[in-house]
């Protein structure tokens, strides 16, 4: 395998690209998606892969700058080879002939020589140009004289002006074993960045959007709202304490002397690569006109039940119900294991009607680890959660 | 809904200006005082904000260019598609970016997104604030160099992205072309992304515009000179 470079990525793929794979990373015009490939290139060297990079937009000094400024660290620090192919060599080979069928010839044969001298692993092409000078075919052709072994993989990056459309065209007419999407829904505030994964080959990944972030040169998949629910006195607050780099509680003494929340939690992580942002529900019935407004939005929920309250499963059951309305990915999480008397999974299982494809955790939310694997179930549910 | 002042007494006591989210094309020929109109239609005023992309000048010139009309450069942003070609270790600030060459559109376009998201955050000025929602007025100088490097089917998808994005941030477009230089049809093709056409002519040395595509203005020629940034209509 290959890594893409970005962590939430590989885990989506089930470890990253197959070697001999055709990749394309489709960007939406704005979207500052040249450091998927980068991210790409920086990890194919530092597995110690043979690569070759063709740039006919760029000279390789001017990629060079920019792949380093985006990464923080210059592509000589790894001791693999990297060749370029860049805008020299491709003025080279246009004024080389008037005949389209001779240049792309020209451009085969360049590109063929290169991978075999240099046993190259990982070629990186960006198509624009040459799908200007060849057609999509021609500038397809080309890329596949990279393919000199089995083993070689190939990815592409194109810039796409044409929409959905031009995805279904590659997925339908040509046989790429993972089209990555990156686009941006250019809102003029707050301005955000997703990647789809729209086909793979080799696994089972439904297509997901997913939100990024660059932090320090890196491409950081962003779940912007995952919601932990459920009734009063289960744990929330403590739940989003517990995973929180850092978080605001808004907690007031209740009725009963006990602190309650009013209004909702907040809390920030930054977890395997995903950042990921927290919002608690209060869980007293006089907040219940606002619960829904809070799953608006929301990628995931996290159901907290107090494993030692039967009576309190009727109320999470309200909270089941406003989940599946919103058609939401979840997990619930039976708070206060650690102490005595608690239910049973299929005690809970059968009150709450709950399918055997919903995980049930025994957790006690004062303690991180436990809550991060909810919080690892969750995540990885939404990625492969079929809506 | 906003409306940008051209600056053209005459033009804005009749229309107000143009509309928030509008795209004029310049089509004016070589030697004409063209640039010296896009730019003083980009000139922010004050609350506003501008973004050049240049294919033709390089940032300083264009900064220089603002400067003369005595622009605020903290409200002129440049994404510069010449200077990096000879030094490829240039980098880019906030408000001066700078891509590969003419024929990066996927560059051009992550510049543009990202001065646009400046703007919006608040950063784009050293911490000086304008209106809120921004008014961004934006010049492309020029589409004709820009034709040089693309397809035409590729540009027209491009600009059309371009163009589209103006109008989601009810900014204003100014796009520069050549109407010597190239025929009808990519003439007309690029026209139809526009809200309308600001024509030059140049008679006799003496320079004209037109513009089509404003309701309420005539769509006489007006004879017009550029004294130091700033239109003026001759009688």
């Amino acid at each position: 395998m290959i890594s893409t470079g970005i962590n939430g990525i590989d885990d989506m793929l089930g470890g990253g690209i197959p070697k001999g794979s055709w990749v394309l990373y489709s960007m939406e015009p704005g979207v500052d998606g040249q450091l998927f490939t980068i991210s790409t290139l920086f990890s194919a060297l530092k597995k110690g892969l043979s690569c070759l990079v063709v740039l006919p937009h760029t000279t390789f000094d001017i990629f060079k700058h920019d792949a380093a400024a985006k990464r923080g660290c210059p592509l000589e620090i790894f001791n693999k080879k990297v060749v370029f192919i860049d805008a020299i060599d491709r003025e080279r080979i246009e004024k080389s002939s008037r005949k389209r069928k001779e240049v792309q010839k020209k451009w085969e044969a360049r590109i063929e020589k290169l991978c075999i001298e240099n046993e190259v692993d990982v070629v990186f092409i960006y198509v624009d140009l040459i799908n200007d000078d060849l057609g999509l075919d021609g500038a397809l052709s080309v890329a596949n004289t990279a393919k000199t072994t089995s083993k070689t993989t190939v990815i592409l990056e194109h810039l796409n002006l044409d929409g959905k459309r031009c995805i279904e065209r590659f997925i339908k007419k040509y046989t790429f074993d993972l089209i990555i999407s990156i686009s941006s829904p250019f809102r003029s505030h707050p301005h955000f960045d997703y990647f789809t994964l729209m086909h793979t080959s080799w696994s089972t990944v439904p297509k997901r959007s997913v939100p990024f972030v660059v932090t320090e040169g890196n491409v950081v998949p962003y779940i912007p709202k995952i919601v932990v629910t459920g009734p009063a006195q289960s744990g929330k607050s403590t739940f989003i304490t517990s995973a929180s780099d850092f978080g605001v509680s808004i907690d007031r003494r209740g009725t009963t002397g006990d602190p309650t929340t009013v209004a909702m939690d907040f809390g920030w992580l930054n977890w395997k690569n995903f950042d990921i942002t927290l919002y608690g529900t209060p869980g007293e019935p006089r907040f219940d006109p606002i619960v829904p407004n809070l799953l608006n939005h929301a990628m995931g929920v996290v159901l907290l039940v107090d494993a030692t309250k039967p009576q309190a499963l009727e109320r999470a059951r309200y909270h089941i119900q406003l989940i599946k309305e919103k058609h939401l990915p979840m997990v619930v999480a039976a708070n206060k294991a650690d102490l005595p008397k608690t239910m049973s999974d299929q005690q809970i299982r059968k009150e709450l009607q709950l399918g055997e494809d919903i995980p049930i955790f025994f957790i006690s939310a004062t303690r991180k680890s436990d809550v991060s694997l909810v919080l690892e179930s969750l995540v990885d549910f939404i990625t492969k959660f079929t809506y | 809904m906003y409306n940008f002042k051209s600056g053209i007494t005459q033009i804005d006591a009749v229309s107000g200006g143009f509309e928030a989210g509008t795209n004029f094309l310049i089509l004016a020929p070589p030697m004409s005082l063209a640039e010296d109109l896009a730019y003083s239609l980009t000139r922010p005023l004050t609350g506003e904000y501008a973004i050049v992309l240049s294919t033709n000048d390089r940032a300083a010139e264009v900064v220089d260019a603002f400067k003369v009309m005595g622009v605020d450069k903290r409200y002129v942003g440049t994404i510069d598609a010449i200077t990096k070609s000879s030094t490829p270790g240039i980098t880019d600030t906030n408000r001066l970016m700078f891509v590969a060459s003419p024929t990066d559109l996927t560059g051009i376009g992550i510049k543009f997104s990202k001065m646009v998201e400046l703007i919006f955050d608040g950063d784009f000025s050293d911490g000086e604030s304008g209106l809120f929602p921004p008014p961004v007025r934006f010049c492309v100088n020029s589409v004709s160099t820009l034709l040089m490097y693309r397809k035409l089917e590729i540009l027209y998808q491009f600009l059309h992205v371009l163009t589209s994005k103006l109008k989601k941030i009810d900014g204003v477009g100014f796009y520069l072309l050549n109407k010597e230089s190239f025929d009808e049809k990519t003439v007309s093709l690029i026209k139809q992304l526009m809200t309308g056409v600001i024509e030059v002519k140049v008679e006799q040395n003496v320079q004209y515009l037109r513009i089509q595509g404003i309701k309420s203005l005539s769509p006489d020629w007006l004879k017009f000179s550029v004294q130091k940034g700033q239109v003026v209509i001759t009688p």
